[in-house]
């Protein structure tokens, strides 16, 4: 065998190098549906790293533990100063929520046309790519069959970490936030003490590591340690999700935008345990049924 | 039943990659470096050196397949990995026919398989637009962490399966 190859290694190169451009063209474009052996290999794959992941989680949870002991005292000081505060922000948030139960009662309007509201899926990261920097992706463990569909969002405690970018049966694909660019933009809102500031993340900065937001009324103040969330109007991700802090305010190179850098909440480096978001109100991509029929 | 050992190894080869990127220190990825784990690249190796015979490709075989299913689980596209460990492992083949197989040559084909395979890997990336370093970048982000880190990896491997791989490969093919 050995010696029939290389008496035709020119051809048989070639040939590969044929079948890899095809191949790469392949898999460039962007796929909604994956065909049934995908979905069988990525799933037999995406289970034997389950069972790798139990004993590597336990030894570094193991030494995380240890880690977190040594500061566990001062933590506690500081955390029993917070609860107290906490305690009284929840009375608050009580009588605000009810209402504005009440308002929104008032106005007759329903609660499943929030943009707000959304169910999420609890999963576990069960490995990221060997190509840290240059392939921004995670597996999840779970997929189609637990309700997880492409365009979802993913978040942690923290804030949004990046989104679901295909689906198998059981196991998920995750474009992560420093993974981003022009072609998955996300509408975002800037609290500050007056209106909210409307905007758009374009993307990621390598050498920043910040994502990059444009904001097209100039005339609004954007300041730094603000707070960016998604505002829900872009149709795939639900409204108030953090996605992060702004470090830096700058005017564009023809002064007609703003172009802000944000720091994201959530650690892209540190990823265990995720929460695949499950918008109620309907994406533009999967229309409700009986809306078809009328 | 010996002769499923290789690739059964090899799988877990390809799990423990992603899981060992997962114990690289946020600081180094901050900073940029990343040292690439080419473990089934090495193994491949082994196994072309020590498991095939004269005339078998076993190796080569193992090195598509396996370098397609990381393409497939841990990739967005597919090809790269696949023809470049199968170029790889194509040249080893050719050099092994020449030197007598111990450990400095094992060690300095291990060395000019990921030297080779990671610059291929870089220069397509490039190409496609994941990669927007320079070459020089590369070489002092990349390359000099991931060929450390291999090379240790093979240090460590070598001792381990050179002789569970050569009592292999005499119990396949004897038997035919």
């Amino acid at each position: 065998m050995w010696s029939f190859l290389r008496r035709r290694a020119l051809i048989i190169i070639l040939v590969s190098v044929i079948l890899l451009v095809a191949l790469i063209g392949f898999s460039m474009r962007d796929r909604e549906e994956v065909s049934l052996p995908e979905e069988l290999l990525k799933d037999t794959i995406g289970w034997v790293q389950g069972v790798f992941q139990v004993p590597v989680r336990f030894v570094t949870d193991f030494f995380d533990d240890i880690n977190q002991l040594k500061t566990t005292f001062e933590q506690n000081e500081v955390l029993k100063e917070r609860l107290s505060e906490y305690k009284d922000l929840l009375y608050e948030v009580q009588a605000l929520e009810e209402e504005n139960e009440e308002l929104q009662a008032l106005l007759e309007k329903k609660d499943a046309d929030s943009l707000r509201d959304y169910n999420v899926i609890q999963a576990s990261v069960n490995g990221r790519s060997p190509e840290p920097l240059w392939m921004q992706q995670l597996s999840i463990n779970k997929g189609k069959q637990h309700g997880v569909r492409p365009n979802m969002a993913v978040i942690t405690a923290e804030g949004m970490v990046g989104k679901v970018t295909t689906a198998y049966q059981f196991t998920s694909d995750v474009q992560l936030l420093s993974g981003f660019d022009r072609n998955n933009r996300i509408s975002v809102l800037v609290q500050g003490k007056e209106d909210p500031v409307f905007g758009l993340i374009e993307g990621y900065d390598d050498k920043r590591e910040s994502l990059i937001l444009t904001i097209k009324s100039t005339d609004k103040e954007v300041e730094k340690g603000q707070l960016v969330v998604s505002s829900g109007m872009g149709g795939v991700f639900p409204k108030g999700l953090v996605i992060g802090e702004i470090e830096s305010v700058e005017m564009d190179s023809y002064g007609l935008t703003k172009v802000a850098y944000v720091k994201s909440a959530a650690d892209l480096y540190d990823i265990n345990h995720v929460m695949v978001v499950d918008r109620k109100m309907n994406s533009p991509e999967a229309p409700n049924p009986e809306e078809e029929e009328s | 039943m010996t002769r499923i050992f290789p690739p059964l190894i090899l799988l877990a080869l390809l799990i423990l990659e992603s899981t060992a990127t997962d114990q690289i220190p946020k600081q180094w990825l901050i900073g940029g470096m990343q040292p690439i784990p080419h473990w089934v690249l090495l193994f491949t190796v082994l196994i072309a050196i020590f498991y095939d015979q004269d005339n078998s490709i076993y190796s080569l075989v193992y090195a598509i397949i396996f370098g397609f299913l990381f393409d497939f689980t841990y990739t967005d596209t597919l090809g790269v990995y696949m023809f470049t460990y199968g170029l790889t492992i194509f040249i080893v083949l050719g050099f092994k026919q020449l030197l007598h197989p111990n450990f400095i040559v094992t060690f300095l084909l291990g060395f000019v398989a990921v030297f080779f395979a990671d610059h291929l890997i870089y220069a397509m990336y490039y190409m496609i637009g994941f990669a927007d370093i320079s070459w020089s970048v590369y070489l002092k982000n990349r390359l000099i962490p991931t060929m450390l880190s291999n090379l240790l990896f093979l240090m460590i491997v070598y001792p381990m399966y050179r002789n569970r791989l050569e009592k292999w490969s005499f119990e396949h093919f004897t038997q035919k």
